[in-house]
């Protein structure tokens, strides 16, 4: 992994340089060297993301796989990600008089960040879950593949494949609604007080299409991916003019990166509550990492605009595609009549081929995909831990004993 | 036959100058259709059907149709009915059973065909294969019933037994018939075919699919099976015996093998889940394996979730976790361990056994399911645990935190008997750094109580040098400790494995480290373990503390009291937990006695060796004669010393009743044979009467009784007795 490399290289240097360095004065112009490196690394690193101008030099045949908001631009995201973050707790833990932590503006600061972290790891769960379903769905999408695949075309095999694609269609539909739907429940029935009518509601539902249903039970009940969106995005404040250590920008910077990872993500994946999500959030333009932020944000809420008018499941590429296309092949087996003609035929096979290309990248993709979530998830644990043990050195003699 | 066999053979010398990429296809065919349509393979079947349009209503009529009713569903089989009429001259399409021996005859026949060579000359469709799909499809529609389709429950054994060999056999007849799906005069029927497969299909799936939501979630019952301990070791050899053969031989015999009540499926009789088997038999057959899965998987989820959630296990975020206060979120530790190990030793093995049971013939479909099933619910469980022991970390969670992670100990010996094994390397994956943060918070704990109990300064002392709260709390706090020992042993060994590993920077070193680390383990292998280590480590801070805290006391006696008291109580504790004794060792108990013994001196010379020395016969007796003014000095300071200390130290506290009495006795033994042999040479130098009442205040039996009510924590002291 060409990302760990990088990591560790990079630890060692710094470590390597504080052990050299012992005068604080020096000690101090390395820290503002490290500083400036870091926030020039989180503004490439996000700006790499961004889409190519068609004239700029193709550095690496990476990004042209991977356009915005497809599998593979989510895995690099994580990837990014995942190299700030690394770059980001060697700057603020080591070497570090832990007495700073218990001083401002760090004892303000960490608190933030640990519940955001905390926050961060109930969205890597609920996004999990989302891409969870999603395989299920490239299951569905599968199955039509499959079955018009076959020659030749026949009732049976159309019917079968329609049959997947409505409960695919019907899936997508409900897991959006789903995050309204909770809502509007549970306000009838504050507002009347009745129970009984959204219940019978509910179980209608549950009968049609209740093979999905339990997909939502990811996290909390009343758990919102919008909601906690929201309240990592609040407590993102950039540091006042005068702020006495160097620190708060780049753990400003690492704030911003982690809302907006995350918020990308929810956008893009079926996950739990995602009304309201917000489709925008302060960001600093007069940094560059913040423009680099900036240029992505628009983006993505551009995007997120456009999908909550038209109701689709998500951002991720992959999935407006199979939408579309699984609505276009429905459309063609509803007016299916044996036998296809010729032409009805190469039409068809043209999507269905481009369903299979869907499926194929979300076979290769969705897997890594999660795992790489999973590894974010670990990773803020880990990194979490190793903030409270440095907090724990700071705080040790203040914990009475509960007797 | 024989007619075909020859045609095969000329077939085949003929298509070896013919272009050989289409083996399968243009097997020359009787008429004209050659030059129009040379090789009718799936990317030309188009042409062939656009053909078949103009030329079928001309061929001997087995393939019979035109476009009009391809696409009108509902008029399908009255139209088919009525072209069959016509074809063939019986009013009504023959009886089922005749026609299904007809078309068992025609697969086997083909399936004989099929195995020399892919270009013969196929027959062509014999007219039965339609009759067959217009009787099959009409009992489909009877069954699907429009509004109200007939339960599968509802049909009688035999009519249902006889629907699923009919399903049987449209599968086995689409595959024979799918031979020859190049051939263009195949095409119509392969998709009548397929399309009276596909509803049979979806009737199966919609009726597998309400069976499956039917099931019933009874967790009391198997919650006893798994929390009885007895029941537990049966489970786990149970479990051992079944996964052992799983691997190669699965399960075959594996249901049927066990003893009658380990045939109980999880929500369904048996005789559903036969249902069940037969239908995803089915279902897998006529090639509808993604569909049987979906909704199996689906169907079994929800019924998992709602096990869970009745054995008490409530999802919470992580975040909601933070947040909430000890006292409840330590309720629902204890639910989650007791859904945590019902899964582990009773959920999954029999949803396993379901899986198996269902996908009988397909043991590579159970166990996938039956992994992501579980899977998904594991992760669920794991993440609540994670969530748990991100917690800021506080001395009272530690026994909770043991208990997770010993329920996580168990279940990394119990993963591999439990789940396939790639599912379970991934389980024990996570697992197993769970309960490395768990450790990781537990040695965090203890290293904080280290520092709190160091840093403990509360300036005020206990009244009457009782028992320290913190020596209470710590005592305690460690019998529990102490009952955890060899889980604790493995936290520190494994937290120092780690801190070892960490304390390697560079990773050029990484190769020479172990060996060090192995060496440095050997040596130190002969002292202490870690946890012991850690143990005496509190014992000492504690010791240390309880110095400083002594000495808050002005009276010397009471730092003493103060002390003994203590150090009784933990000798006490410790006396009372095998596992701390043990832990502890012989010799240090021996030293804390003797270190007791002092206190006890010293208390001992501190206040009673002052009173003793008012009994000092020495100075009395100038010239052989008592001096009566100093005799009475004596007897003032005695009577004025003892007034005072049983004043003061019935207020004292002695709670351990035998260090209470020892006390006492070893004082009276002290004071009073000194006292009386005092009285016994002096007290007839006073006049008897007043001067004896005024300076003998005291008979030496007075004295021990008021030495009796010295250490009561009596703070009004000569309660009842003083005059």
């Amino acid at each position: 992994m060409p990302m760990a490399d990088n990591q560790g290289s990079f630890l060692n240097r710094i470590s390597i340089r504080r052990n050299q360095v012992t005068t604080m004065e020096n000690n101090h112009e390395q820290d503002l060297e490290d500083l400036d490196l870091f926030n020039k690394h989180v503004a490439e690193r996000f700006s790499d993301l961004l889409p190519n101008d068609s004239s700029a030099t193709t550095d690496s045949p990476a990004k042209d796989e991977s356009p915005l908001f497809s599998i593979s631009w989510y895995r690099r995201l994580l990837d990014v990600f995942l190299c700030c973050e690394a770059e980001f707790k060697a700057l603020v833990l080591i070497d570090r008089d832990p007495v700073q932590f218990s001083k401002p503006p760090l004892d303000r600061l960490v608190p933030d960040i640990l519940d955001r972290s905390i926050k961060s790891l109930d969205i890597c769960n609920a996004v999990t879950h989302g891409l969870e379903l999603v395989r299920h769905w490239q299951q569905l999408a599968q199955i039509a593949v499959t079955a018009l695949e076959q020659r030749p075309m026949g009732d049976g095999q159309v019917r079968r494949a329609k049959k997947a694609l409505n409960t695919l269609l019907t899936s997508m539909m409900l897991d959006d609604k789903e995050n309204n739907y909770h809502a509007k429940v549970a306000e009838r029935t504050w507002s009347f007080g009745r129970r009984s009518g959204a219940a019978g509601n509910n179980n209608n539902k549950d009968r049609t299409n209740g093979t999905f249903r339990s997909m939502s039970w990811s996290v909390a009940k009343s758990w919102s991916a919008s909601k906690q969106i929201q309240a990592m995005a609040s407590n993102l404040v950039a540091p006042r003019g005068g702020e006495p250590t160097g620190l708060a920008l780049p753990i400003y910077a690492m704030g911003s990166s982690f809302v907006f990872v995350m918020w990308a993500l929810v956008a893009a994946i079926p996950c739990q509550e995602r009304t309201g999500l917000l489709t925008h959030f302060p960001m600093p333009r007069n940094l560059n990492w913040g423009q680099s932020l900036i240029a992505l944000q628009d983006k993505v809420g551009e995007e997120w605009k456009k999908k909550e008018k038209k109701g689709t499941t998500g951002l991720l590429d992959e999935l407006q595609k199979m939408e579309k296309v699984a609505q276009n092949l429905v459309d063609f087996a509803e007016n299916f009549q044996f036998p296809a003609e010729e032409e009805k035929q190469e039409e068809v096979a043209g999507l269905v081929a481009e369903m299979a290309e869907i499926c194929g990248k979300m076979e290769e993709g969705l897997v890594p995909l999660q795992q790489q979530i999973r590894e974010v998830f670990h990773r803020i644990v880990r990194s979490r831990a190793e903030v409270l043990d440095v907090l724990d050195q700071v705080g040790r003699m203040s914990t009475p004993v509960p007797y | 036959m024989d007619p075909e066999k020859v045609t095969q053979t000329s077939d085949q010398t003929i298509s070896n100058d013919d272009d050989k990429q289409q083996e399968n296809s243009d097997p020359l065919p009787l008429k004209d259709e050659t030059e129009t349509n040379p090789s009718p393979t799936a990317d030309e079947a188009k042409s062939a059907e656009a053909e078949i349009v103009e030329e079928l209503p001309t061929e001997d009529g087995v393939i019979k149709t035109t476009g009009d009713d391809d696409g009108a569903k509902t008029d399908d089989i009255q139209q088919d009915g009525e072209e069959a009429k016509v074809e063939d001259p019986s009013p009504l399409p023959p009886d089922l059973g005749k026609v299904s021996e007809e078309i068992d005859q025609f697969i086997s026949d083909s399936s004989n065909l099929k195995g020399d060579d892919h270009e013969f000359k196929p027959p062509d469709v014999p007219v039965f294969v339609e009759q067959f799909a217009v009787l099959v499809e009409a009992k489909i529609e009877d069954y699907e019933g429009g509004d109200a389709p007939i339960k599968w429950s509802q049909l009688p054994q035999e009519e249902a037994t006889s629907f699923l060999d009919i399903v049987d056999r449209i599968s086995k007849l689409l595959t024979s018939l799918s031979q020859f799906s190049s051939e263009y005069k195949y095409a119509y029927s392969i998709s009548r075919v397929d399309g009276v497969l596909q509803r049979a299909m979806s009737y199966i799936e919609e009726e597998y699919k309400s069976i499956l939501y039917e099931y019933k979630i009874n967790p009391d019952s198997d919650i006893n099976n798994s929390d009885t301990p007895s029941a537990k070791p049966n489970k786990e050899a149970d479990n051992s015996s079944s996964s052992d053969t799983n691997q190669d031989a699965e399960q075959d015999s594996v249901p049927e093998s066990k003893p009658p009540e380990e045939n109980k499926f999880p929500g369904y009789s048996e005789e559903i889940v036969t249902t069940l088997n037969k239908f995803s038999k089915a279902l897998i057959a006529g090639g509808y394996e993604s569909e049987c899965c979906q909704v199996y998987f689906f169907a079994r989820r929800k019924a998992l979730e709602e096990s869970l959630h009745k054995l008490g296990f409530e999802k919470y975020s992580i975040d909601d976790v933070q947040k909430m206060n000890w006292d409840l979120l330590e309720g629902e530790v204890t639910g989650w361990i007791v859904a945590f190990r019902h899964c582990t030793n009773v959920l999954f093995s029999n949803e396993s056994k379901l899986a198996n049971a269902v996908f009988a013939d397909q043991p590579s479909i159970a166990d996938t399911i039956f992994s992501n099933l579980s899977r998904g619910m594991m992760m669920q469980l794991f993440n609540f645990a994670e969530a748990v022991s991100m917690t800021k970390r506080a001395a009272e969670k530690l026994f909770k935190f043991l208990d997770i992670y010993e329920t996580l100990c168990d279940f990394l010996l119990l993963a591999d008997k439990i789940f396939p094994a790639s599912c379970a390397d991934e389980l024990k994956a996570e697992a197993t750094l769970t309960r490395s943060r768990l450790g990781e918070s537990m040695v965090s704990i203890f290293s904080e109580l280290e520092n709190s109990i160091q840093a403990d300064s509360n300036k005020t002392p206990v009244p009457g040098g009782a028992v320290h709260p913190l020596t209470r709390y710590i005592m305690n706090y460690l019998k529990y400790v102490a009952e955890y020992r060899d889980t604790l042993e493995q936290v520190f060994k494994e937290h120092q494995m780690i801190e070892r590993a960490d304390s390697t920077t560079g990773s050029d070193f990484d190769c020479q480290n172990p060996q060090g680390a192995q060496n440095n383990h050997q040596t130190s292998s002969n002292k202490l373990s870690p946890f012991e280590t850690h143990m005496i480590k509190v014992m000492d801070l504690l010791d240390a503390n309880l110095e400083g805290k002594s000495r808050l006391y002005k009276d010397t006696s009471l730092s003493s009291i103060f002390m003994m008291n203590n150090g009784r109580y933990i000798l006490q504790k410790i006396k009372g937990s095998p596992e701390i004794n043990s832990l502890m060792g012989d010799q240090w108990y021996r030293k804390r006695s003797s270190d007791l013994r002092q206190y006890h001196k010293t208390y001992q010379r501190e206040t009673w060796g002052k009173l003793l020395q008012c009994l000092n016969h020495e100075g009395l007796n100038v010239h052989g004669k008592v001096n009566k003014p100093i005799l009475k000095e004596r007897f003032k300071s005695f009577n004025a010393l003892f007034d005072e200390i049983h004043k003061t130290q019935s207020g004292w506290v002695i709670s351990d009743e035998q260090l209470q009495s020892e006390l006492r006795v070893s004082i009276s033994n002290m004071v009073i044979p000194a006292y009386r042999s005092f009285l016994g040479r002096f007290s007839q130098t006073f006049t008897p009467g007043r001067q004896t009442e005024k300076y003998v205040k005291f008979q030496p039996e007075e004295i021990e009784t008021y030495i009796d009510e010295l250490f009561d924590g009596n703070t009004t002291p000569w309660g009842k007795k003083k005059l």
